[in-house]
C-alpha cells in the first residue's frame, strides 16, 4: 500500500507541474494587463487602464470577430447539419470519401488552405478585401468540426429506428428531418455550434493570411499588439479574450457532462406486478369502436411474387406468395436470418421487393407507395418512441401529420391512453418509463392513427420472460377486440401458438409452411417444421412387407395415419415427447435406460436412450421419480408419429 | 428508397459538397498547380528537395514535431489516467486548468511562452534570484518547445481521460487477481488499451505541430521552421511557386502521419478527436 501512495504523489507531482506550466503564464498575463508598470512589478499599483486602451484601440476586432464567429456558426449549421445526416443515413464509397475530408482541419495546415484560397480567389478585389474571405475560411476549417460532433450523435441514437418509426406514422422527409432528427442530435449540434464558435473566435493560422488592415480579428489583433505595443496593453487585450472564451468553454464542459436522469423513483420504473384492476387486460373493448365496425375498416394483405435481394448480392427472400384475410393476425415464425424480418418490412414499405413483386392492400396496390403513405401501423423491436416528445406526443404524432385538429386529437390520445392503462404516464419522457410501459405506448401511437394493418416486429423481445407472458395476454385481447388485420414477427414458437390466427413459418428466405397453430403443431408438413415447433424425437426404422419395425415387434402400417402410403425401405420416425406414454414392461414400443431427469414441478422431463441414432426426450408426471439407468418401456401414439 | 426521399437526401448533402469543392478541393488543385508556374517548373520540388536551407527547415520542423509529440504523450497519458483515476478534492480544478488552454490561438499561446521563459519572464526572475543568471527560452527552439507543448498537452489529456473512462475496471482486476504487479497491470493491461487513443491523438499532435503557424510567428524570430518559411516566401519573397510547394510537402506529411495512424489504431479518427 505504501508504495501505492508514493506512485499516487508522483502522479499527482507531475500533473500540478502540468497545471503550473499551463496556468502560471495565464495568470501572469491578467496580472500584467491590470498592473500600472509590469517592468516594476505589481507594487507600481494597479489600474484598469490598459483594458480601457485596449477597447478603444481594438474595439473593432472583437465586434469582427463575433460577426465572423456567428456567422460561420450559422453557415456551418445550415450546411453541416444535414451532411452529417447524409453520411450517417448512407454508407456508401462516396461517404467514406466524405468521411476522408473531414480530417482536413486537422491535415492541411490552416496555413496551406488560406495560400490555396489567395491564390485561387484573390484575384478578385472586393472579395479579397472583405470579411466574406476570412469567413469562407473560417468555415472550410471548423466545418468538419461540427459535422463530426453531429455525427457522433446521430451514430449513438437509434436514428434508423426512429426514422422509420416515425415514416410508419406518416412522417414525410423533412418533418422527420426536423421535429424527429434535429431535435433528438441537438446535444451533437450544440456541442459542435460551441466548438464552432470557440474556434472561428481564436482562429489565427488563416486569418493571418486572409485578413487585410480593415478586417483585423481579434487573434490577428493581439499578434499586432504583441509585436507592436507594451506588455500591459498585449495582456490587457489577452485578458479580453480571456473573458471572451471563458463562458464558451464553460458551456462545453456543462453539455460534456453526463446528464442525470430527471429524478423518478426507481421503483416506479420497475414493472409493477398487475394491479388488480389490471388483471383484466388492458385493452378495454368498450372505449373502443364498435367491433363490427372495425371489422370493415380492416383490410387484406398480399404479397405476390415478393423476393428481396439487397445490393451486396445476398438473397433475405425468394420470391414468395402470402395471402392474410381483413382482421387476421398472421404470426410470422422463423429462425434469425429466416426472412421473417424483410417480409414484415415489404408489407410495411420500409423495403422495395424485387422486381416483380406486388404488395396489395385489399384491391389496392401499394407496392409503390412509401410507408409513410401507406396507413399501416407498426411496433418496433426497439420501440423507435421518440426521445425529443413525452408520452402523450409520442401518441399524438401520427395524428398531427394527418391533420387532426387539436381536440380531436386529445380526444384520441385520452382513449388511447385509457385503453392501455398509461393515463398517469401522459407526461413522462420515455426514459421515464420501463419497458413494459414503452411497449404500451408503442403499441397506441401505432393503433392511434386506426391503421389498415398493424405490423409487430418482435415486440416483446427485448422484455424479461414474466412481463412478456402478461403482455402477450394483452395484445392478444388487444388484437381480438380492435379487430385489426395484424401481422406479427417472432422467434418465440409459444408467443406464435398463443397470438396467431395463422402461423407461418420461414427458413431460408421461403415459407416452409402456413397454417392454423394446431395444423402447424399437429400436421407439419416438414421437418424444418415439426423440428422448430415444439420438440421432436426421432427414431430409425424399417418398413417392410406394409409392416412397421419397431423394438417391441411388427405393427402393420395400416391405420397408422402419417405411414399408410411409405414405401418400402429404412425410414425415421418423428414423435412428440407427449405422444409417448411410459408403460408396464411388456406393453411398450420401445425400451430404454433413462439418462437423466430433470424436475420440473408439474412434470418430470426425461432424456432416454433407446438404442437409436439419438436420444430421446419424453415427459412424466411430476410426482414419479427416477433415477439414472432406470429401464422403461414407452408406448408411442401411433397416429402422432410423423415421417418425411 | 422511393424516389422523392432520394431526392431529398441528396439535397441534404449537396450544400457541403458544393462548398467543399469551390473551397477547398479547387484551390487545393490550384496550389499544386501554381507551384509548378515557376522559372524552374515542376523542378521546383527537386530544388525544394536540394537546397539546404529547406531540408534543414524540414528536418528540425519534423523533429521538433515528433519530440514533442513523445513528451506529450508521456505527460498526458500519466496524467489523464490518474485523473481519470482518483477522486480528491480540487480535481476537477486541475481538469479545468488542464484544458482551459484548448481554445486558445497560437499567437496567444507565444505570448504565453514569452510570459513565462522570456525576457520579463518569471523562469528568468527565479533563475536570476537562485543563480544570479536570468534564463531566456523564449525565442530558442527550447521555447517554441515549450509553446508546442502547451497547446498539446491540453488536447492530448482530454483524449485520454476519455479513452481511460472506456476501459473496462474489470480487466485490471482480473489481472490483478492473476497476480499482477501494478506495474504489470500497466503495461499488460492500460498501456495496450490506451494504444489507439494514444496513437490517434499524438498523430493529430504531431500534424498541429507541423502546421502550427501562430506559436512560431510569436516565438520564432530567428527560427526556420515550416510554416514561417512558407509564410516568408509568400509575403517578402513573393516567390508563390516555392511556398506552394512547401506547402504541398507540409500537407503531405501531416495527412500522411495521420493516415499511418489511423491504419494503425484501425479506427477512425471522429471518435478520438
Amino acid at each position: 500500500m505504501k508504495k501505492r501512495a508514493h506512485l499516487f504523489y508522483a502522479q499527482l507531482g507531475l500533473t500540478l507541474l502540468t497545471c503550473l506550466f499551463l496556468v502560471v503564464p495565464v495568470v501572469q498575463s491578467i496580472l500584467a494587463g491590470v498592473t500600472k508598470n509590469y517592468f516594476r512589478g505589481v507594487k507600481s499599483g494597479l489600474t484598469l487602464k490598459w483594458i480601457f486602451k485596449v477597447w478603444e484601440l481594438y474595439r473593432d476586432t472583437i465586434f469582427t470577430s463575433i460577426f465572423i464567429g456567428v456567422a460561420c456558426l450559422a453557415i456551418t449549421l445550415i450546411i453541416g447539419v444535414p451532411a452529417a445526416y447524409f453520411m450517417v443515413k448512407k454508407k456508401s464509397r462516396f461517404t467514406r470519401l466524405m468521411e476522408e475530408f473531414l480530417v482536413i482541419p486537422l491535415a492541411i495546415p490552416g496555413l496551406a488552405i488560406a495560400l490555396a484560397i489567395l491564390i485561387s480567389y484573390g484575384q478578385f478585389t472586393s472579395f479579397r478585401k472583405s470579411w466574406i474571405i476570412i469567413l469562407i475560411g473560417h468555415v472550410v476549417f471548423t466545418l468538419p468540426f461540427m459535422i463530426r460532433s453531429v455525427i457522433a450523435i446521430m451514430s449513438a441514437i437509434n436514428l434508423k429506428d426512429l426514422e422509420e418509426g416515425a415514416a410508419s406514422l406518416g412522417g414525410e422527409f423533412w418533418n422527420r428531418f426536423f421535429h424527429i432528427i434535429i431535435p433528438n442530435s441537438m446535444p451533437g449540434i450544440l456541442a459542435g455550434s460551441l466548438m464552432v464558435f470557440t474556434l472561428s473566435i481564436g482562429e489565427f493560422n488563416l486569418t493571418w493570411m486572409l485578413h487585410t488592415p480593415f478586417t483585423k480579428t481579434l487573434p490577428v489583433g493581439l499578434a499586432d499588439s504583441y509585436a507592436s505595443m507594451r506588455l500591459e496593453i498585449g495582456s490587457a487585450y489577452t485578458i479580453v479574450f480571456f473573458f471572451m472564451i471563458i463562458p464558451l468553454l464553460l458551456a462545453m464542459q456543462w453539455i460534456a457532462k453526463p446528464k442525470k436522469s430527471t429524478a423518478i423513483n426507481a421503483d416506479e420504473l420497475k414493472d409493477m406486478p398487475m394491479k388488480p384492476q389490471q388483471t383484466k387486460p388492458a385493452a378495454n373493448p368498450s372505449v373502443n369502436a364498435p367491433k363490427a365496425n372495425r371489422k370493415k375498416d380492416s383490410t387484406s394483405i398480399h404479397l405476390r411474387n415478393c423476393g428481396k435481394t439487397f445490393p451486396d448480392g445476398s438473397r433475405a427472400l425468394e420470391p414468395i406468395d402470402l395471402d392474410i384475410d381483413p382482421g387476421q393476425t398472421v404470426v410470422i415464425l422463423g429462425p434469425s436470418g429466416c426472412g421473417k424480418t424483410t417480409t414484415l418490412r415489404i408489407i410495411a414499405g420500409l423495403e422495395n421487393p424485387d422486381e416483380g413483386g406486388k404488395v396489395l392492400f385489399g384491391d389496392d396496390d401499394v407496392t409503390d407507395i412509401p410507408i409513410e403513405k401507406r396507413n399501416v401501423g407498426m411496433v418496433f423491436q426497439s420501440y423507435a418512441l421518440f426521445p425529443n416528445m413525452n408520452v402523450a406526443e409520442n401518441i399524438a404524432y401520427g395524428l398531427k401529420i394527418r391533420g387532426d385538429s387539436k381536440e380531436k386529437r386529445e380526444g384520441r390520445v385520452n382513449e388511447m391512453l385509457s385503453m392501455m392503462q398509461l393515463e398517469e404516464f401522459k407526461n413522462r419522457k420515455i426514459d421515464q418509463l420501463s419497458g413494459g410501459q414503452r411497449q404500451r405506448v408503442a403499441l397506441a401511437r401505432a393503433i392511434a392513427v386506426r391503421p389498415r394493418v398493424l405490423l409487430l416486429d418482435e415486440p416483446l423481445t427485448a422484455l424479461d420472460a414474466k412481463l412478456r407472458d402478461s403482455l402477450r395476454i394483452e395484445i392478444d385481447m388487444l388484437l381480438k377486440s380492435v379487430g385489426i388485420t395484424a401481422v406479427y414477427v417472432t422467434h418465440d414458437q409459444g408467443e406464435a401458438m398463443a397470438l396467431g390466427d395463422k402461423i407461418v413459418v420461414m427458413d431460408h428466405g421461403r415459407i416452409a409452411m402456413s397454417g392454423s397453430p394446431r395444423d402447424v403443431y399437429f400436421n407439419p408438413e416438414n421437418h424444418f417444421v415439426a423440428d422448430f415447433i415444439g420438440t421432436l424425437n426421432t427414431i430409425e426404422s424399417e418398413v417392410k412387407d406394409r409392416m412397421l419395425t419397431l423394438p417391441s415387434g411388427k405393427i402393420p402400417l395400416n391405420g397408422i395415419k402419417h405411414l399408410e402410403s411409405k414405401t418400402e425401405g429404412p425410414v425415421k420416425l418423428f414423435f412428440r415427447p407427449e405422444h409417448t406414454k411410459i408403460v408396464d414392461p411388456g406393453l411398450g414400443h420401445l425400451k430404454g435406460n433413462v439418462v437423466s431427469s430433470f424436475f420440473m414441478g408439474d412434470k418430470t422431463s426425461l432424456v432416454v436412450d433407446v438404442q437409436s441414432a439419438e436420444l430421446i426426450k419424453i415427459e412424466a408426471q411430476g410426482i414419479q421419480k427416477f433415477t439414472n439407468g432406470d429401464r422403461i418401456e414407452l408406448k408411442l401414439d401411433l397416429n402422432h408419429l410423423f415421417t418425411f | 428508397m422511393h424516389g422523392r426521399n432520394r431526392f431529398y437526401l441528396v439535397a441534404t448533402i449537396m450544400p457541403a459538397v458544393t462548398f467543399f469543392v469551390a473551397f477547398f478541393v479547387l484551390p487545393m488543385a490550384r496550389l499544386a498547380v501554381e507551384s509548378t508556374f515557376g522559372p524552374e517548373g515542376i523542378g521546383i520540388y527537386l530544388k525544394m528537395l536540394t537546397t539546404q536551407r529547406y531540408l534543414e527547415t524540414l528536418f528540425w520542423t519534423v523533429l521538433l514535431s515528433f519530440g514533442v509529440t513523445l513528451v506529450t504523450l508521456v505527460i498526458s497519458g500519466i496524467s489523464g489516467v490518474f485523473l481519470q483515476r482518483n477522486d480528491f478534492p480540487g480535481k476537477s480544478i486541475l481538469v479545468a486548468m488542464l484544458t482551459f488552454p484548448l481554445a486558445f490561438p497560437g499567437v496567444v499561446v507565444g505570448f504565453m511562452i514569452i510570459l513565462l521563459v522570456g525576457r520579463q519572464g518569471i523562469v528568468g526572475d527565479i533563475s536570476r534570484a537562485i543563480t544570479g543568471e536570468k534564463l531566456v527560452l523564449a525565442y530558442s527552439m527550447m521555447g517554441l518547445s515549450l509553446g508546442y507543448l502547451y497547446f498539446s498537452i491540453p488536447r492530448v489529456v482530454t483524449t485520454v481521460m476519455a479513452a481511460a473512462e472506456k476501459i473496462d475496471l474489470s480487466l485490471e482486476e482480473a489481472a490483478r487477481s492473476l497476480g499482477a504487479s501494478t506495474w504489470d497491470v500497466v503495461k499488460d493491461v492500460l498501456i495496450p488499451a490506451l494504444t489507439p487513443g494514444l496513437i490517434s491523438s499524438g498523430a493529430i499532435c504531431f500534424a498541429t505541430s507541423m502546421g502550427a503557424f501562430g506559436t512560431a510567428f510569436t516565438l520564432a524570430t530567428d527560427i526556420d521552421v515550416l510554416p514561417i518559411v512558407i509564410y516568408t516566401e509568400f509575403t517578402l519573397s513573393a516567390n508563390i511557386a516555392m511556398a506552394s510547394a512547401l506547402s504541398i510537402l507540409l500537407g503531405l506529411i501531416t495527412w500522411g502521419a495521420l493516415t499511418l495512424a489511423r491504419t494503425a489504431a484501425g479506427e477512425s479518427l471522429a471518435a478520438a478527436a
